[in-house]
């Protein structure tokens, strides 16, 4: 085992009953797989359980990994249904995709964009996003934090998904419009805050 | 000129520059006269734009430690001959 060796090698050479390779492989993936994890659950012990749930799965799962997808794909797969699992129990009662919040024409929305990002990027803020996040359901919660956190394309996002390229098109649309209006209502309001530099 | 419904639906496909050049163009023409278009389209820019900044959490040293137990633990159950069903 080489640490050089490419993720495909090392699949390989853990199907072939080679530990070090398969440890390879935790080593560059745990981080990866457990900051997915904390940003769908936004819960650091749930987090660590979809770590060790989704190593566990591969580990035993390793040898019927056929290469159809890469294991970077796989192993993000393996996650993203580990804590919708998780998800699903936790959200009730269940919120349907098709519940649909959004506008399908514009109103007097209040325009706090042109702030500068790092303005904006306060910890009340986080504070903020982070609510944002946890109030859209897990469909589209795991397609936002993938394509717009991980910055993973949409075609990964749809493989890893095993989602229509189409489907999670949409469902970002969506899901971007719901953490948006969120965010909107955050900025709106009229008390002072930090945030919108109180101290210039 | 596309209508307000129009530009609303394409704004993420206008973002993930995922439109042909004349659809474009066709709604920077829309947002250019409508100020309540114009700030959809802005705030969704910016709500995209703070996510890209997102917090960066780091895995504790900790969970790495309680990783390998894990996976120590399961090497030395007897194999079951059985998959978990996760191939692709």
């Amino acid at each position: 085992m080489n640490a050089a060796d490419s993720d495909e090698q090392l699949v390989r050479k853990a199907q072939a009953d080679d530990e070090r390779a398969f440890g390879e492989l935790v080593h560059r993936y745990e981080s990866k797989v457990y900051s997915l994890a904390l940003k769908m659950l936004r819960n650091p012990e749930d987090a660590e359980d979809v770590l060790q749930d989704t190593f566990l799965r591969a580990y035993r799962g390793i040898k019927s990994f056929q290469g159809h997808s890469t294991f970077s794909t796989w192993i993000y797969r393996i996650t993203a249904n580990s804590a919708l699992m998780r998800l699903r129990k936790k959200q009730l009662p269940m919120v349907s995709i098709d519940d649909a919040d959004e506008r399908e024409t514009p109103i007097n929305i209040a325009d706090w964009s042109p702030s500068p990002v790092e303005q904006l990027l306060s910890q009340e803020t986080q504070v903020a996003m982070n609510e944002a996040i946890e109030a859209l359901p897990a469909e589209f919660r795991q397609v936002f934090v993938l394509r717009d956190i991980e910055e993973l394309s949409n075609a990964e996002v749809a493989d890893i998904l095993d989602l229509s390229v189409a489907a999670v098109k949409s469902r970002l649309h969506r899901a971007r419009l719901k953490v948006r209006n969120r965010l909107a209502a955050y900025f709106s309001e009229p008390k002072p805050r930090r945030a919108m530099g109180a101290n210039s | 000129m596309m209508t307000c419904k129009e530009v609303l639906d394409s704004l993420s496909a206008y973002l993930d520059e995922d439109l042909k050049q004349e659809v474009r163009e066709e709604m920077h023409k829309h947002i250019g006269v409508c100020t309540d278009c114009r700030a959809e389209f802005d705030t969704l820019t910016m709500t995209v734009k703070l996510y890209r900044h997102y917090e960066k959490t780091e895995m504790p040293a900790s969970c790495h430690d309680r990783l390998v137990k894990v996976l120590e633990l399961e090497k030395l159950r007897p194999k079951s001959g059985k998959t978990s069903g996760t191939g692709a």
